[in-house]
């Protein structure tokens, strides 16, 4: 409790609180615009926080974090181009809530979720982050193995027309999922010799692509420009009706991400994906998603913003990053002479309050930020989209040529932009294709690594008891529809 | 210029650098990182500049590997060595309760049955690290469980999905501290300033050594009197504090930085010993 104070009095240090808040602001920025992620801000900001000192320079890195997580969703809401790949389910709802007028509704209900969503898992950083770190190591591949492809099971109800429709568009996702080295064996598969193919298929050009340039050519090719005019209620921000509504959605948000950042393999993109998965499977209102649902936007908030405290766990308690921007946070820390593992909650306890400390002050800060920003950001959506869209189009090719300098990206995420619009066109929802390409890898390759420790014995799955939970839960998913309807079908009979 | 995405570890050794670099040439320093192929990318990058100097790439084992695997990228022979910047030697670690309690029993295990190994993918540099340490120590084939990175392999050796990995220091420095891993002798020629009890492969007879080398070479056809200038000046920089503190932080090796003699042998020889390895694992065409 000492070490909590001592912790909490370090933010009473003007020039600390001085970092969080330009560590909020830059986090917000960067996080918007696609193409320069945090992690990437993170790295670029490294070698500046060295002169720092340990404390401020952690605190102004992990306000970077926070923010950036919640920044990507201004334009996944906005222009459907999340700024992060952890928005991009944020995009599936938010956008088309834009699309009905309701951007104000969708900015204010992220900022609300995302802290929410942030404050918990730090909360539950505080508490039980050595207790939760342990649960890492019970985690090896078969596990891994069985949450994704519960991830994956999920994938015929979200988006689209039809199951049928989803179903494909989750194949071809797992299709590209397949490109590029395979772990297991060393070799090359569907990269055509083409360099920029070896290491696979990128998400982020994917997702932009997908997202963004597709809405562009569906507008572009809607000849008969919608001249509609949005009312002010796009400046609209929540209220407490709304609030009411989406209370179930962004506590499961916030337990989905905190669970799933906890653990080293998984990151925010794939914990705001589960995050939606479940909150549609929860929510009351099930037909209003696909169409701009505010549930749909609070969930995966939280989740993605949820994941960042739990990511911050294996890092802290155990020195193994839980995603790409811990590991960086990671080597700034090591570089601090910071030695993170469990023994790091004994010796510098008040170091690590300090952490959590700033990464409270950060999320209250994006939450009032993001609050008081929402309407006038609202007003992007107003702007008529024959000046809109071919920013959008600037931002997308910068955004997937910027993480990896490639022109390899560029032609990526050019032709996701045609599929996206295929897309569209035909019925087709990019969410299952999205699920398929970000689990599909994680799903074949846990697979094989199982297979290779349990020495090419599928019953060696039956020794594993969290392997064997998630397959029943899974099971149950998938069944329970057909049951429920046979039920139906006896008792009327 | 690195093969490595922004924020890894060769990607930072290559910032640390920059640190004091401008200062020692009068030159301002950007990182290039292109990532794709391996090395592939970055050894097409800098062969498509000019050779002079002006232009370093910081290659790794992984260069090689892809060199050896692909003819058609620059070879050895295209490469100036100018100066080594890190060298990370490697444990072989086994967790807390492993049946292998020390050295003996590793070695009565490894002949007797194919021991799981963590590494990275098939064909890469752990690979070629585990088959030479194998070869060298008697055991039958490894078998190799492959992982995306040396945090998953700490996490599944404490998890016991693998009987034993090679791990540098510094990724496995919280699982040392606790005691959840063992370490059963490093793969250097000498010991460990930090782990003075833990004996070399070479003590125990086993004539392998293993480690993360990176180190900065120019283009073939770079003038000598601008290699010279680059060794001289890369060297000075990387003496500097922020440098070292780097290097002591991060557990890597205090004699890393060395001058392109040590450097071009230890290129050369790796270069040998992956190309047998890939070669008897039937990876090479």
């Amino acid at each position: 409790m000492e070490a909590f104070l001592g912790g909490l009095a370090i933010l009473a240090d003007p020039y600390v609180m001085l970092m969080v808040l330009l560590g909020t602001v830059l986090g917000i920025f960067v996080g918007a615009l696609p193409g320069i992620s945090g992690s990437t801000t993170i790295a670029l900001m490294l070698p500046m926080t060295i002169t720092m000192g340990p404390i401020a320079s952690i605190c102004f890195l992990g306000a970077i974090y926070c923010a950036a997580n919640f920044g990507g969703s201004i334009t996944a809401i906005l222009v459907n181009a999340p700024g992060d790949p952890s928005a991009s389910a944020t995009a599936l709802e938010g956008f088309k809530m834009a699309e009905k007028g309701q951007a104000g509704l969708a900015l204010g209900i992220s900022a609300i979720a995302s802290a929410i969503g942030g404050i918990v898992s730090v909360v539950v950083l505080i508490v039980a982050a050595p207790a939760l770190a342990r649960s890492a190591y019970s985690f090896g591949p078969p596990e891994y193995f069985a949450l994704a492809l519960f991830g994956l099971s999920m994938c015929a109800a979200i988006g689209g027309d039809s199951p049928v429709k989803n179903l494909i568009a989750a194949a071809f996702g797992l299709l590209l999922a397949t490109v590029g080295m395979d772990l297991t064996t060393g070799v090359e598969r569907f990269a055509f010799g083409i360099t920029e193919l070896s290491d696979g298929i990128g998400f982020v050009p994917v997702l932009i692509g997908l997202f963004a340039v597709g809405e562009m050519l569906d507008q572009a090719a809607n000849r008969h420009g919608k001249a509609e005019i949005v009312s002010l209620e796009a400046a609209r921000v929540p209220g407490r009706a709304e609030m009411r509504k989406c209370w179930r959605s962004i506590w499961l948000g916030s337990g989905i991400g905190t669970f799933i950042g906890a653990l080293p393999a998984l990151g925010a993109t794939t914990a705001a994906l589960i995050g939606y998965n479940e909150t549609r499977r929860w929510s009351k209102h099930k037909e209003e998603f696909g169409h701009g649902s505010i549930e749909g936007v609070a969930g995966p908030e939280a989740a993605n913003n949820a994941a960042v405290g739990g990511s911050m766990v294996p890092t802290l308690a155990l020195g193994i990053p839980g995603s790409a921007t811990t590991a960086i946070i990671l080597a700034g820390l090591i570089v601090q002479g910071v030695r993170p593992g469990p023994h790091l909650f004994n010796e510098q306890p008040t170091l690590l309050y300090a952490v959590f400390a700033s990464m409270l002050a950060a999320n209250i800060f994006y939450l009032v930020m993001g609050l008081s920003m929402a309407r006038l950001f609202a007003r992007i959506s107003l702007i008529p989209p024959a000046f809109l869209w071919p920013a959008v189009f600037v931002l997308s090719v910068i955004g997937a040529y910027g993480p990896n300098q490639s022109m390899g990206d560029v032609y990526v995420m050019l032709a996701a932009g045609v599929v996206g619009f295929l897309f569209r066109r035909t019925g087709f929802s990019p969410a299952p294709l999205i699920m398929g390409l970000v689990l599909g890898g994680m799903v074949e390759e846990t697979l094989k690594q199982s297979l290779i420790i349990f020495g090419d014995d599928l019953s060696g799955f039956l020794q594993r008891p969290i392997a064997l939970v998630l397959f029943a839960i899974t099971a149950a998913g998938l069944g329970w529809p057909l049951v429920a309807r046979l039920t139906r079908v006896a008792r009327a009979a | 210029m690195t093969h490595a995405g922004v924020g890894g570890g060769t990607d930072i050794t290559v910032r640390m650098m920059m640190v004091q670099a401008p200062a020692e040439f009068g030159q301002e320093f950007t990182v290039v990182n292109r990532t794709a192929g391996s090395g592939a990318q970055a050894l097409q990058y800098l062969a498509s500049k000019p050779a002079d100097g002006h232009t370093l790439l910081l290659v790794t084992q992984t260069h090689l590997l892809s060199m050896l695997r692909n003819r058609s990228l620059p070879q050895m022979s295209d490469l100036i060595p100018v100066a080594r910047a890190t060298e990370d030697p490697m444990l072989v670690l086994v967790r807390r309760d492993s049946p292998l309690r020390g050295p003996d029993e590793l070695m009565s295990a490894g002949r007797a049955r194919s021991l799981r190994f963590g590494g990275t993918h098939v064909g890469g540099v752990d690979h070629v690290a585990i088959f030479a340490f194998g070869r060298a120590a008697g055991f039958q084939q490894p078998t190799l469980v492959p992982f995306r990175g040396g945090g998953e392999i700490v996490i599944n050796l404490v998890g016991g999905n693998i009987d034993t990995a090679l791990v540098n220091p510094a990724e496995a420095e919280a699982q040392l501290r606790s005691g959840e891993v063992r370490p059963l002798m490093v793969l250097s020629e000498r010991r460990l300033p930090s782990l003075p009890d833990v004996p070399t492969g070479k003590e125990l007879g086993i004539n392998s050594t293993a480690a993360t080398v990176r180190g900065y070479c120019v283009l073939k056809g770079t003038p000598e009197d601008r290699v010279a200038r680059l060794e001289q000046g890369l060297i000075r920089a990387m003496e500097s504090g922020v440098y070292k503190d780097y290097l002591r932080n991060t557990g890597q090796s205090p004699d890393s930085v060395t001058g392109r003699q040590a450097w071009g042998a230890q290129l050369t020889s790796f270069f040998e010993e992956g190309r047998e390895a890939l070669t008897a694992l039937g990876l090479l065409r």
